[in-house]
């Protein structure tokens, strides 16, 4: 069971990493203030299906909805959040002043949640949201738990085909073409402000699904959830498994929360200092931050740049369907897709 | 001949310094114009002017009829005037076929909601644009390099790879911004090439330049600027017998002419 958690926690946190990969792996923007949209996610998640505090405790809402509900109502809220925050920092803020101004949203987010106990219980944080579904799907505990894997893993997989397929299309070309050079952009007809937001808003709501996720998973929250650290590991990973290709990211997600944080812990600690191995997982990670941003910045897997494949004029003709055939009777491939595809539209013709 | 272009008192001042006064030109279409004079004229101010990148404090420039000051860049550019910059600002990690493909600008198919849904047709749409942007690449000698990365480019296929943005973008009005900086004689003669069939396809191109033979070569006329002012307007010709534009700009600049 131990590692079904594990598994559910790092294809959790896939999902956010993919979102924030829009930001800062298209869009060029270190944002601070992502975890934070994973928090307010998480709390309108919960606040939304739990039902009226009794007090002492105090919260906003309490309405007692089913999950599939409360989870998209919490993403259109962080979304708003994000469409607020971004309205500030993306408009004419770049670099440190953005990651600054993002940091500022994120800590004033913070502070308010903390202090103001009437939102969401403040330091106590909320929680009560337990295996939602579990008696109507006719589950025991542990099935439950790999039931909720399972889902999860689906919405990876989801989230992943879509962040995909925008990567791929020419809105994921021209996010980038704006993170690499924004005057030239501006140039040939592109909106700066409104293509980053975009990005932006979208990253921001898979981070409140994130949280919906996350809600569940843990059954409570509260401000000792959401430290800034928490967000480090994610650029962490991204770093790892490569900036701007969605399939890195993930990889990076997995090689992170699997293979530094879980497996370390059966590293051996001595009894007089049981710090020893947490410290040592720190020390590991930044390790291989500083390895790959020496030997292979880009990351595991490189940001892929789509290839044309057709052969241009000057290139070698493209082979015919007679080569075609010959190849394929060597039975060595199967020619490539775009030139079967070339070869039936000669045949069309 | 229609007037594509019309920049009328345009004065733009910072803190004290006027780098545009009372600027008065026009762009008529399918012309090239030289833009010259000495540095700190105001050459590049006025592009950027026009082109959005900076709002003037007075005047008026309209674009085929229509008053563009104060929109935003990416407006202008969409309705038909493409500039560069100085330097080339390739999108450096997209490859050169990206680079030539953004500049075609098929705005409607960027849309996030139709990238999502229409993904298929778009890149069907998308395979003809290739098509047109192979042709080009080809007309500058970039074809073999279209899949790597604009970075990897040296500086003068960078300035190509500029010249072949522009091709594909079928701009109304280009302005080129110094488009020989560190360019070497044989790439010269091609750029001048180049701006030649932009204009012979009926585009008008205004040209910033400090090489005198090539404005001489490719600009059916042109305007000089000296501290923020025009000072002399016509064909090259006639400017050698201009006391002002002699003083200001050929007398320190003989070498070249």
């Amino acid at each position: 069971m131990y590692w079904v958690s594990v598994f559910t926690e790092a294809g959790i946190f896939a999902i956010l990493a993919l979102g924030l990969d829009m930001v800062w792996g298209w869009s060029g923007d270190f944002d601070l203030a992502f975890y934070g949209y994973l928090a307010i996610g998480s709390y309108m998640t919960f606040v939304l299906s739990i039902g009226k505090p009794t007090p002492p405790v105090e919260y906003i809402i309490g309405w007692h909805l089913p999950v599939l509900i409360a989870i998209p109502l919490a993403v259109v809220v962080v979304v708003g959040l994000a469409a607020v925050v971004g309205a500030i920092a993306l408009r004419n803020l770049r670099g440190i002043y953005f990651a600054v101004t993002t940091l500022g949203a994120v800590s004033a987010l913070y502070l308010l949640v903390e202090n103001y106990t009437p939102l969401f219980d403040g330091y106590n944080g909320v929680y009560g949201l337990i295996n939602p579904g579990q008696s109507a799907l006719n589950l025991t505990y542990n099935g439950y738990r790999i039931f909720f894997l399972v889902i999860v893993l689906v919405l990876l997989f989801l989230s992943y085909l879509l962040v995909q397929r925008l990567s791929r299309s020419p809105f994921g070309r021209m996010v980038r073409s704006v993170r690499e050079d924004e005057r030239a952009a501006a140039a040939y007809g592109r909106q700066v402000f409104f293509t980053k937001y975009r990005a932006y808003l979208f990253g921001a709501a898979l981070a409140g699904l994130t949280g919906g996720l996350f809600a569940i998973f843990i059954s409570a929250f509260n401000p000792s959830a959401w430290t800034p650290q928490e967000l480090l590991l994610i650029y962490a990973a991204i770093l790892i498994g490569g900036r701007g290709n969605p399939r890195g990211v993930i990889l990076g997600v997995f090689v992170v929360y699997i293979g530094f944080i879980e497996l370390t812990r059966y590293l051996p600690s001595p009894a007089s200092r049981p710090d020893f191995g947490p410290a040592l997982r720190q020390v590991l990670i930044g390790l291989l931050i500083i390895l790959m941003l020496r030997f292979r910045p880009e990351g595991v897997f490189r940001e892929r740049p789509g290839l044309d494949t057709e052969r241009g004029p000057a290139g070698r003709p493209r082979p015919g369907w007679v080569e075609a055939l010959a190849t394929a009777a060597k039975g060595t491939a199967v020619p490539p897709a775009s030139q079967r595809a070339a070869a039936r539209r000669r045949a069309g013709e | 001949m229609t007037v594509l272009l019309e920049i009328e008192n345009l004065t733009k001042s910072f803190g004290g310094v006027h780098a545009v006064r009372n600027c008065t030109f026009s762009i008529p279409e399918g012309q090239v114009i030289g833009l010259i004079g000495p540095n700190g004229a105001g050459k590049s101010t006025v592009v950027d002017l026009v082109s959005g990148f900076g709002r003037p404090d007075s005047g008026s420039v309209r674009f085929a009829g229509e008053p563009i000051v104060g929109k935003r860049p990416d407006v202008i550019s969409r309705l038909g005037l493409i500039r560069t910059f100085q330097t080339p600002r390739e999108w450096r990690n997209l490859t050169v076929m990206d680079n030539v493909l953004l500049a075609r600008r098929r705005f409607a198919n960027e849309s996030l909601w139709r990238s999502l849904t229409r993904a298929r047709r778009i890149r069907r749409e998308e395979e003809a644009d290739r098509a047109v942007v192979r042709v080009i690449l080809e007309r500058f000698q970039l074809a073999e390099l279209r899949n790597e990365l604009a970075d990897r480019l040296s500086g003068g296929q960078k300035r190509l790879l500029e010249f072949a943005r522009i091709a594909a973008a079928e701009a109304r009005l280009i302005i080129l911004d110094e488009p020989m900086g560190g360019v070497n004689p044989v790439l010269g003669a091609r750029i001048g090439e180049a701006v030649g069939h932009f204009a012979g396809e009926g585009r008008s191109v205004i040209v910033v330049e400090h090489n005198l033979p090539f404005i001489e070569r490719t600009c059916h006329q042109v305007v000089v600027m000296d501290l923020g002012e025009v000072i002399a307007q016509g064909p090259f010709s006639g400017l050698r017998n201009n006391p002002r534009v002699v003083d200001a700009y050929l007398g320190m600049d003989q070498s070249h002419g």
